[in-house]
């Protein structure tokens, strides 16, 4: 019986190694991995086609809950350079990501970002709000601070970088105007933007919005009664027309925020689901960082105006 | 790259699994399997506390803080079993609740703004081992996780195999035990003190759901298929190493997370042993060896 059992198991063994698939073959462009889609949208526009360029985060993928897949971190190890989000938004990955530095050019993109010009979030020192790219303007120092390290990494490329980034840096800076216009749109009384999770911190204090979370900035914690009671009476005060839904997290506390809202006679409407944490599908407008904030912005005009 | 990828995550995987499936062969026949999970909970005000007190996240004291917390729940679990005279599951869920939810209590009352739990902040991730740097040994690079968890490997069976008298009779007959002054409590106390600092360091490497199921699954596997303690040391250990090797090649099979499909083909090991032992039973008409 023994020898049956072993035999069984050296068979399954044999097999399953057998399935085991070798890594794939990248081409030999230089190839660039990062965190978000947003961070692979700045360097696909620094350096178009010149570079292969490939998020691990996906449409859709919250960041505080990504959970690595076998080939992500093979894909790391292959990179050239890697360009990650910093800042804690990568949560124990950055801790990873540090440690490849050492081997490896990896840099977090919010190095780019005066410490002054982060959110501190907490009483405790050197905590921030990860959600940089909500403001136009410092995903600018951003570009810059990207395009400045693939010049220093690949000088032979240099003035191609830099012609690309002015583009990008004057396409950045035209459309920070087009945002602050359209968000003077909404009445100054009711400028508030009320989502599942403090994502939207930079945005609110680039473009003058309140901005009211249900959950803290970890998507972990779930939000108690109290928040959700406490925004409801808040809301209803103040007769917010729209709430908005996220890309990435739950609808459930949401839809607990209009039910409440209901019973106390104030209407509050869905106002459309903003992206978060994540760019839309690749391929549709919405799948760029540009298309991702504009879609953010219309829905939001449109629902408070 | 492929294939020192390869070889640092099995090795990795490995080690962990070798560690725990030996101390967890004790922690079953003592009915305290849970205890791997009880301490994967119970850390959290552990690494809290060390965050208020060093203020930074990523850093080494939380995983101190995490220990000492781990060992606090070992301590606590014992002596509520010894003084209160409850039952061990019951000790294990009141103290790991209670400590988790102050744990919790914590984050929302001092860290309400921070991302702070043992997910992103103690638990590893079993494939970002090849991230890490080491120390050039045979003309090598040896990651310092595989360092680390060697030594501690090495600690742990010399711990098993110079005590083995002492744990194996405090393990199966505690009262002939003590009337031959061995003391009980102090090898319940080194085992529980082995327990806490292997889960937390490993927790730190691999992440949590694979040392608890390295913890139960390979010895639970074994217990089905030996009575004698020295053979299920060895088998779990055995189905702790196929089970991380198997584990790898699924995982690149399905492109999952590399710890889940290890974690998940442990499982399918149980299964396939209990499977076999039922048919066994039945056309072999045999009586079960094992039993309690």
């Amino acid at each position: 019986m023994k020898n049956l059992r072993n035999s069984i198991l050296l068979g399954v063994l044999a097999f399953l190694f057998s399935c085991g698939e070798n890594g794939k073959q990248h081409s030999s462009k230089i190839y660039i991995v990062t965190t978000t889609g947003m961070i692979a949208d700045a360097v696909k526009n620094i350096a178009d086609t010149l570079l292969e360029v490939e998020a691990l985060m996906g449409p859709g993928v919250d960041p505080h809950l990504y959970k690595a897949k076998q080939s992500d971190t093979k894909k790391l190890l292959e990179a050239d350079v890697v360009f990650y989000n910093g800042v804690h938004l990568e949560g124990k990955m950055a801790e990873s990501l540090e440690s490849l530095a050492k081997t490896k050019a990896v840099y977090a993109v919010a190095d780019g970002i005066p410490e002054s010009k982060l959110i501190s979030t907490s009483q405790f020192s050197g905590t921030h709000d990860p959600h940089i790219w909500f403001d136009v303007n410092l995903w600018m120092d951003v570009a810059k601070y990207i395009s400045h390290q693939l010049q220093k990494k690949y000088p032979e490329h240099q003035e191609h970088f830099k012609k690309n980034t002015e583009e990008y840096l004057k396409k950045l800076e035209e459309f920070n105007v087009w945002v602050t216009e359209e968000i003077k749109k909404v009445p100054d009384s009711v400028r508030i933007l009320v989502t599942a999770h403090d994502a939207f911190g930079y945005f609110g204090r680039a473009y003058g919005m309140k901005v009211e979370g249900l959950q803290g900035i970890s998507t972990v914690s779930e939000p108690g009664l109290k928040d959700i009671t406490a925004l409801v009476e808040h809301i209803s005060q103040l007769k917010v027309k729209s709430i908005f839904m996220e890309s990435s997290v739950s609808a459930r506390f949401i839809n607990a925020v209009v039910e409440g809202c209901k019973e106390k006679g104030h209407d509050l409407k869905l106002g459309g689901t903003l992206y978060s944490d994540a760019m839309g599908a690749a391929g549709t407008e919405d799948g760029t960082y540009l298309g991702m904030i504009r879609h953010n912005v219309n829905t939001i005009v449109g629902g408070l105006k | 790259m492929d294939f020192k990828f390869e070889l640092i995550i099995i090795i990795t995987a490995c080690l962990v699994a070798v560690s725990s499936s030996i101390i967890g062969c004790f922690l079953i026949l003592r009915k305290m399997a849970m205890v791997g999970d009880a301490i994967s909970h119970s850390v959290l005000p552990g690494i809290v506390i060390a965050f208020m007190l060093g203020g930074k996240l990523g850093s080494w004291y939380l995983l101190v803080g995490a220990a000492v917390f781990g060992i606090i729940t070992t301590f606590l679990i014992e002596f509520f079993n010894k003084k209160g005279g409850m039952q061990h599951d019951a000790t294990i869920g009141v103290v790991f609740t209670s400590l988790f939810a102050f744990g919790i209590i914590l984050v929302t009352v001092y860290a309400r703004d921070v991302d702070i739990d043992q997910d992103c902040v103690l638990y590893g991730e079993l494939d970002h081992v090849a991230f890490e740097e080491g120390i050039t040994m045979f003309g090598q690079i040896i990651p310092y996780t595989i360092v680390r968890l060697s030594v501690m490997l090495l600690c742990i069976i010399t711990m098993v195999v110079m005590g083995y008298r002492g744990l194996f009779l405090t393990t199966f007959d505690p009262a002939y035990a003590a009337t031959i002054g061995i003391s009980v409590m102090a090898w319940h106390y080194v085992l529980m003190a082995s327990v806490s600092l292997s889960t937390v360091l490993s927790f730190g490497s691999v992440g949590a759901i694979l040392v608890v199921a390295f913890l139960i699954t390979p010895p639970a596997t074994a217990y089905l298929l030996t009575d004698k303690l020295k053979q299920m040391i060895f088998l779990s250990v055995g189905f702790g190493i196929t089970g991380s090797v198997i584990g790898y090649y699924f995982a690149t099979a399905i492109d999952g997370a590399t710890s889940a499909a290890i974690a998940s083909v442990l499982g399918m090991q149980f299964i396939l042993v209990f499977v076999g032992k039922m048919v066994e039973k039945k056309y072999f008409n045999k009586v079960a060896v094992t039993g309690e």
